[in-house]
């Protein structure tokens, strides 16, 4: 582990950002403002900012239902995305998206998708984008142990390794496809990566709930993926999901004191601090001061969110041919 | 009404239809404040505590608990204050309706009316004509076989157009109407598309028909392609309407005005016009007048003075010395005051670029023939060139307007004020007379109809007037006394 | 002016558009074919010959053979799309949108709407459909009526080589998605080709394959020059038709066809799928809406029956509307009193 204390602090920061981002929008959700489905990441946050912090533009990332930390990570602006999640016209895709449909290809973020399973094809297209331009670059999908069984994912690991696309399966696996359990749904035994290597696949695993074990895994991905000709590769982080498949999920699945538990053993955020106090790399001191400035650039963005425009009825007719 | 409130099974979440009455916490009779527990509701899914929304009595209680389920919607129990009288308890559940609050409630109420009895006993009870009843193994619809029945279509060769070959009202009305003579308008002209220009097909073939460019048209059809409205504005109005316009639906085309706002001149005369027409009591004076001797006269006159003197020349001279001889409609209005001049200032009616124009021949009546066209000539000229000034059209006594080059017969003009008449001059005409001697000739008239200001000239003064301008006119040699 | 066949169009222009811009990549399952055999590459081309020679000219990068994988081709077309290549994929059969469909309507289409218009999507699916091989019920389709109704999509079908030419190169440079419907029938049939390299035809704008005044048949692919026999055998008769080939159905030409009912007033929409909600029953009842006191008859439309397509020979030619068929129609329309 030699990060720079800057990269510390980022690293930090990033996934301090998703965390109060999400907790922000589960109070807000809560009082009605916000509308429709959404999907928190918290808990996870170490996945999302382990891989991006290795992350160019030009490397693509495909995200899922659950993909707000995915966006943050990879560098959506934090305002534009809390004004898309309460539907202004100012949000990062016109309030035409939402929280399902974040999306900045600019930045490399291929979208947020509601379909599970549909990232994977989408990440072997640019990965094959990706090798056709022999620069080096990648492209991730991030999938959970729910997308695991969906055909298209299969058909996504063949197609990767046959046309040798620059594709990483990013396999975060939170124990829970929506409401069912990891151990019932997924038919190999306690295992997504296995199923990775069986397609050809050079295959990773690391803890999902360490910074530094993602953050150390993904150099290892990443360096051998970057090398054109090497094809794809599969990595399976095991992680905790805090909250609920979609807000207002009343979470009757978990067992008792699991939610207590988690968040007091497998809170990335607190490994990452005891880890970095520890080594002796960081002080309390250098933690709390980002944990007061995001909160305030959280607060800030809710503000913004509350006043920006809102969208009309014309808008709906933008952005899309519709002369038929 | 006194404060009488229904209690329904409610609806709790998309898919509650129905629920049972576990248990009453209240008997009837008894008070409830708000918030407090009133019964117990079970559905397939959950079991809830209803608290009361409100403080009331619970007057009657229709539903006791029992495993019985009544569907969402249903009255379970009137809830009302203490002192409303049974009978209105009776009265508001005689009348309550519950809300149609779930697909099952709206599915499952009365049968819907029968639909009308097929075949014979459909036919109307006063029929157009007495009904021929049709017996038949053939699919037909109910509304098919009574208009049948009541027109006496014989149903046998018709093909059924229905689904399985059911005979439709559709098809029985076919049979009804005549048999059309076959016409029919052919092929068409087929125009290919070119590089040059993105135009619809009809496009094309109206600019082919028209032999119109379409190269240098912009589209304004579907993602800007030339459409036949484009095409049809370039086509000349007095080409006949092509073929293919035949039968088309007339089609309104743009209309918008140009918007000219009133210049300087304009504001001047349309103020002026209106009120001299709202506050002058006009009133008119007809009177026709021989030309022919004016007309001879004119051209040996011009040709001896060496000027080119119009008629209208002539009448200014005539209107000049008329007025003169009567002062009393030689005036201008001022006020309650009359103002009579003794020479006469003759304003005409000039139509400018600038709109109506009414620049004065001062004293006419001193002028000879000569002078008062080579005056009009100069006043015209100034009035084209847009250079009349205000010393131009100031003042006058009265006014001639001719209309008469125009083809106009006879028209009424708004009097200029403060002028105290205005003469309206139409143009020649043949007509027919009666001569001295009984015989049929024919003479060439002009009408003449003088607006006059009653306020300062009167009905005789004003024929006297016109009876003196008719004498000159008839008798011109006077022109030059 | 060069004279090739429907499919030698659809070759010879991707291999222009790909020899244009390098962007322009296609992927499909066989479109090389041969890939790990013995054989070796091209060994033989895709079924429909629609991409002879493409991998000999532009490499395995560009033309890029993948598995039987129908979502993850579709899937990969949409991610190629997002960065920033215009790939051409081939569906094969039209049948597989079923197993690809999630790819096509919830992703392709969707992109540009769903992220506020910050992106393009340029890519072309291509996929061969119609009756007339005997293919029976998973093979046969005409699925435009499905992908028709699809916001974000444009869908394409061409009914002559030149028509293939030109539409497919609209296709290719087109910022949406584009779905390319060819008809597995016209694969053979030889026409005149335009040779401009930049020849393009807008979508949207029907072509005018005869002219007459009394009615107006509305169709496109095989089944047009079904339409145009039945129109060249009235012409003798003295009756005049607009016979009217769409070329796309979204966009859709709704200005050539009111302007040909205003004029003739009779309408008769000719379409190789079933007729619930299908094309027919659309432009019919736009006509209806739009040009309803121009009607001297009801509008009809002429469709297979309400079933899956049938195999032997007997069947498939008594399910898809035939030259009788269509006159039966018109002449109906025609005698409507």
């Amino acid at each position: 582990m030699q990060l720079s204390r800057e990269a510390l602090l980022r690293a930090y920061r990033q996934m301090k950002v998703i965390r109060e981002f999400e907790e922000r929008l589960h109070v807000d959700i809560q009082t009605g403002e916000i509308a429709g489905f959404t999907h928190l990441y918290c808990g996870q946050e170490a996945v999302a900012v382990g891989v991006c912090e290795h992350l160019s533009v030009e490397d693509k990332i495909v995200s899922t239902h659950r993909g707000h930390g995915h966006c943050l990570a990879k560098g959506c602006d934090v305002n534009g995305m809390m004004k898309e999640i309460w539907g202004s016209r100012e949000g990062l895709c016109k309030g035409k998206g939402g929280s399902m449909h974040i999306a900045d290809v600019d930045k490399g973020m291929l979208g947020a998708n509601g379909i599970v399973g549909a990232g994977a094809p989408i990440a072997v297209g640019a990965g094959i984008a990706a090798k056709i331009d022999g620069k080096g670059h990648v492209a991730i999908t991030f999938s959970g142990d729910g997308a695991c069984n969906q055909g298209t994912t299969f058909e996504a690991m063949n197609m990767a390794v046959v046309t040798k696309a620059a594709t990483i399966f990013v396999f975060e696996n939170n124990h829970y496809s929506e409401h069912t359990g990891f151990e019932y749904a997924v038919g190999t035994n306690k295992d997504i990566a296995s199923r990775a290597e069986a397609f050809g696949m050079k295959v990773w695993r690391g803890d999902g709930t360490d910074f530094f074990s993602v953050y150390e895994t993904m150099r290892e991905v990443l360096d051998y993926v970057r090398v054109p000709g090497n094809g794809p590769a599969a990595v399976e982080f095991d992680t905790e999901r805090f909250f609920g498949h979609f807000e207002g999920d009343p979470q009757r699945y978990r067992g008792p004191g699991e939610l207590d538990r988690i968040r007091e053993m497998r809170d990335c955020l607190k490994n990452f601090r005891k880890s970095v106090i520890d080594a002796g790399l960081l002080e309390h001191a250098d933690i709390d001061a980002l944990d007061a400035e995001v909160l305030e650039a959280i607060e800030e963005s809710v503000r913004q969110a509350k006043a920006a425009d809102r969208p009309t009825a014309e808008d709906v007719l933008t952005d899309v041919y519709i002369s038929y | 009404m006194a404060n009488i409130k229904p209690f329904c099974m409610p609806k709790w979440g998309i898919e509650m239809t129905e629920g049972t009455i576990a248990e009453w916490m209240v008997k009837e009779g008894e008070a409830f404040a708000k918030g407090q527990l009133l019964c117990l509701i079970e559905t397939d899914k959950i079991t809830n505590e209803v608290e009361a929304e409100y403080d009331a009595v619970l007057k009657r209680l229709l539903t006791p608990a029992s495993e019985e389920a009544h569907p969402v919607g249903a009255l379970l129990a009137v809830f009302a204050d203490a002192d409303t009288p049974d009978a209105e308890i009776d009265a508001f559940i005689a009348a309550f309706k519950p809300a149609e609050t779930s697909v099952a409630a709206k599915g499952g109420g009365a049968a819907p009316a029968p639909a009308p009895a097929s075949a014979p006993a459909a036919a109307p009870a006063t029929p157009a004509r007495e009904p021929k009843k049709i017996v038949t193994n053939r699919a037909i619809s109910p509304e098919a076989l009574k208009l049948a029945e009541a027109e006496g279509v014989d149903i046998e060769p018709i093909t059924g157009s229905g689904r399985n070959g059911r005979i439709t009202y559709q098809d029985v009305v076919q049979a009804l109407r005549p048999e059309r003579a076959a016409s029919f308008k052919g092929t068409a002209q087929l125009v290919a598309d070119t590089p040059e220009a993105f135009a619809s097909p009809l496009a094309r073939r109206i600019a082919a028909q028209h032999g119109i460019a379409l190269s240098g048209i912009t589209g304004t059809g579907p993602r800007g392609r030339i459409s036949k409205a484009d095409v049809l504005a370039l086509v000349k109005p007095t080409t006949a309407a092509p073929a293919v316009a035949f039968g088309a639906p007339f089609e309104l085309v743009a209309n918008e005005p140009s918007v000219q706002p009133f210049d300087k001149v304009r504001k001047v005369v349309a103020r002026r016009l209106t009120e001299a027409k709202q506050t002058i009591p006009h009133f008119y004076l007809r009177v026709s007048a021989s030309v022919d001797a004016l007309m001879d006269l004119r051209k040996t006159a011009n040709l001896v003075l060496g000027t080119k003197a119009s008629i209208n020349d002539y009448i200014v001279k005539a209107v000049a010395l008329a007025l003169v001889r009567h002062p009393d409609v030689n005036v201008q209005v001022h006020g309650d005051a009359v103002h009579s001049f003794p020479h006469a200032d003759v304003a005409i009616a000039v139509a400018s670029p600038k709109g109506l124009v009414t620049p004065i021949v001062r004293q006419a009546d001193r002028m000879h023939i000569a002078q008062i066209a080579a005056t009009t000539r100069a006043l015209i000229d100034k009035a084209q060139a847009g250079k009349l000034g205000f010393e131009d059209m100031d003042g006058g006594t009265f006014s001639v307007s001719n209309l008469g080059m125009f083809g106009i017969e006879q028209f009424d003009a708004i009097i200029n004020p403060p002028q105290g008449a205005i003469l309206a001059v139409g143009g020649a005409n043949r007509v027919a007379v009666e001569t001295a001697s009984g015989d049929i000739a024919f003479e060439t008239r002009i009408q003449l109809t003088m607006s006059v200001d009653h306020r300062a000239i009167d009905g005789a003064a004003g024929a006297q007037f016109l009876q003196t301008l008719k004498g000159l006119l008839e008798a011109p040699e006077g022109l030059f006394a | 002016m060069a004279k090739m066949m429907y499919r030698d169009a659809v070759v010879s222009t991707i291999a222009e558009e790909m020899a244009r811009d390098e962007n322009v990549v296609c992927l499909g399952e066989d479109i090389v074919g041969g890939m790990g055999t013995p054989g070796g590459p091209e060994a033989i081309g895709g079924i429909w010959s629609t991409s002879t020679g493409l991998f000999g000219k532009f490499g395995a990068d560009r033309v890029i053979d993948t598995p039987i994988s129908e979502s993850a081709i579709m899937g990969a077309a949409a991610g190629l799309a997002l960065s920033g290549k215009r790939p051409i994929a081939e569906l094969m059969f039209a049948d597989f949108i079923g197993v690809s469909l999630d790819q096509i309507w919830n992703q392709l289409a969707k992109f540009r709407y769903m992220f506020g218009g910050k992106t393009k999507c340029p890519a072309v699916i291509r996929m061969a459909y119609g009756a007339g091989y005997n293919a029976a019920a998973q093979h046969s389709q005409a699925v435009h009526q499905i992908l028709t109704g699809m916001p974000g999509l444009k869908v394409v079908m061409p009914t002559t080589p030149d028509d293939v030419k030109g539409l497919l190169r609209t296709a290719i440079r087109d910022d949406d998605p584009v779905i390319f419907l060819e008809h597995k029938a016209l694969y053979g049939v030889k026409g005149e080709v335009s040779d401009d390299p930049d020849y393009m035809i807008p979508f949207g704008h029907a072509r005018l394959s005869r002219a007459g005044q009394d009615v107006t048949i509305v169709s496109t692919g095989l089944l047009l020059g079904f339409c145009e026999a039945v129109a060249d055998k009235l012409a003798a008769e003295g009756i005049g038709c607009d016979v009217i080939d769409l070329r796309t159905t979204s966009p859709l030409d709704e200005e050539t066809i009111l302007d040909s009912v205003e004029v003739t007033g009779r309408l008769i929409v000719v379409d190789e799928a079933p007729p619930r909600c299908s094309l027919g029953a659309d432009i019919c009842a736009l006509v209806a809406e739009k040009a309803f006191a121009s009607l001297k008859a009801p509008p009809l439309s002429v469709n297979p029956p309400h079933t899956p397509v049938p195999f032997a020979r007997e069947l498939e030619t008594a399910y898809l509307p035939s030259v009788d068929k269509i006159e039966a129609a018109v002449r109906k329309v025609l005698s409507y009193r």
